[in-house]
């Protein structure tokens, strides 16, 4: 097999690339270079072009934009999203808890995205927020919703003349927030299950309750089905509708990826956290 | 064409840019003390400074690092903060068969850049993709806090 390897700085050169090579964006590498590593001092070989676009400026940066959005460009990393005061709460603890410090200055969100791993940490928490990821061709942009550009594990909706260039969200506002990832360890540990939640109250009454489960399926789950369960009642009835909601959830995830101890710490974390929102004074985070 | 600066030396690479970072600085470069453990950015033994923050080099393709500045233990040892976590470590008892300590000693660099003065869960966190099988942790940890104590001032 012929390799063919390029390296670019300039996105309207990448994306040319990309559409006359097909080749596939090297960002950190943290995933392609140690699912194609050959071992010891032998170069990593991939089953197609690769381009490496790491040092694409225009793909770097935390902004707000215009219309209040937060911008992440794809190349940022999740040092960079943990340190950020404009990303919100939930991302930046799933960026924080990835891996250990050497993999937080290489890894990117792009990547995160686009290698679509159902154990990657940064969907979870941007799937909650219904973040939306910018992906642009030579002669096109567009905009998708998180949810549906991931469509399974390891399977996305990205054409394949087409680079992941910014991930933006829309802040949402909350009384709560709760995050809890799961691993082997403490530290440097790849997810067993995540879990992030928010509920906003507003005189008394549920606004708004989601939450998302990382690592319990093929993709990220949310279930509408089961916020709906929550919105619109008041606080004081949340106690009663705990049982319901945690065995909705349960149906929601995936067997398959959810052995029955995992399945069991699920639903003792969003336990944990309404049971908070309904005991205790908005925080908002609960621990 | 890759060109990168090493230890404050500018360097070119011909080769494949996919050839890992860690390759090129102990096979091209010469440079052997940074240490190959896992292959795949789990165990930091391979770790160095990339624009002053902490990564590992068996991970990196060279083409990703076009234009940036790379530190080695070799370029960190010939300085005064590198000489300091240096003899910490010696003077702590740290190192054991020592395989690990080049990527240690990278990671308390990290740490004390950005952290002059850390606490021990700090130190602990700063070292949690630094595997050593010796398990002497406990005195690495120590010897990076003697090192913030003897070097202040130093970061």
């Amino acid at each position: 097999m012929v390799e063919r390897c390029f390296v670019t700085k300039d996105l309207d050169e990448a994306l040319r690339i990309r559409k006359e090579t097909g080749a596939h964006p090297l960002a950190g590498g943290s995933d392609l270079m140690v699912q194609y590593k050959q071992g010891i001092g032998i170069t990593p070989v991939f089953p197609w072009p690769v381009m490496v676009i790491s040092g694409i400026e225009e793909l770097k940066g935390i902004r707000k934009l215009d219309d209040g959005r937060i911008e992440i460009g794809a190349l940022e990393t999740p040092s960079a999203i943990a340190a950020s005061d404009l990303v919100p709460w939930h991302v930046r603890q799933a960026a924080s808890r990835m891996g250990a410090v050497a993999l937080r200055n290489t890894a990117t969100i792009g990547g995160n995205i686009g290698n679509a791993s159902p154990k990657g940490d940064l969907p979870q928490p941007l799937i909650l927020l219904d973040a939306v990821v910018v992906l642009r061709s030579a002669d096109s942009v567009r905009e998708v919703l998180l949810d549906d550009f991931i469509r399974g594990s390891k399977k996305t909706d990205l054409h394949e003349d087409e680079l992941i260039t910014a991930i933006r969200i829309t802040e949402v506002p909350y009384s709560y927030a709760y995050y809890r990832k799961v691993g082997t360890r403490r530290a440097n540990a790849i997810s067993k299950l995540s879990i992030s939640s928010l509920v906003l109250i507003e005189d008394g009454i549920i606004k708004d309750f989601r939450a998302s489960s990382g690592a319990a399926g093929p993709k990220v789950i949310r279930s509408h089905e089961v916020e709906d369960l929550l919105k619109g009642h008041a606080v004081d009835e949340v106690p009663s509708l705990i049982p319901a909601i945690t065995e909705g959830w349960d149906k929601a995830i995936s067997p398959h990826a959810m052995p029955a101890y995992r399945r069991g710490t699920t639903a003792r974390a969003l336990e944990h956290f309404l049971s908070a929102v309904a005991t205790l004074p908005p925080g908002p985070v609960i621990e | 064409m890759i060109k990168f600066t090493l230890n404050g030396r500018q360097v070119s690479f011909e080769g494949n840019p996919l050839t890992r970072l860690i390759d090129v600085i102990r096979e091209d470069l010469g440079l052997t003390g940074t240490k190959e453990g896992c292959g795949e950015g789990e165990c930091g033994a391979c770790s160095v400074l990339r624009n002053g923050h902490l990564v590992t080099s068996c991970i990196i393709p060279v083409g990703a690092v076009d234009g940036d500045e790379i530190v080695t233990i070799e370029g960190l040892r010939d300085t005064e903060q590198g000489r300091c976590i240096i003899e910490s470590f010696a003077e702590g008892g740290a190192v054991q068969c020592g395989f690990c300590i080049p990527g240690m000693v990278m990671a308390a660099q990290a740490l004390l850049l950005t952290n002059p003065d850390p606490s021990e869960e700090d130190v602990r966190l700063a070292i949690s993709g630094n595997i050593c099988r010796c398990t002497g942790y406990d005195l690495i940890v120590d010897s990076i806090l003697l090192a913030a104590r003897k070097g202040r001032g130093l970061w």
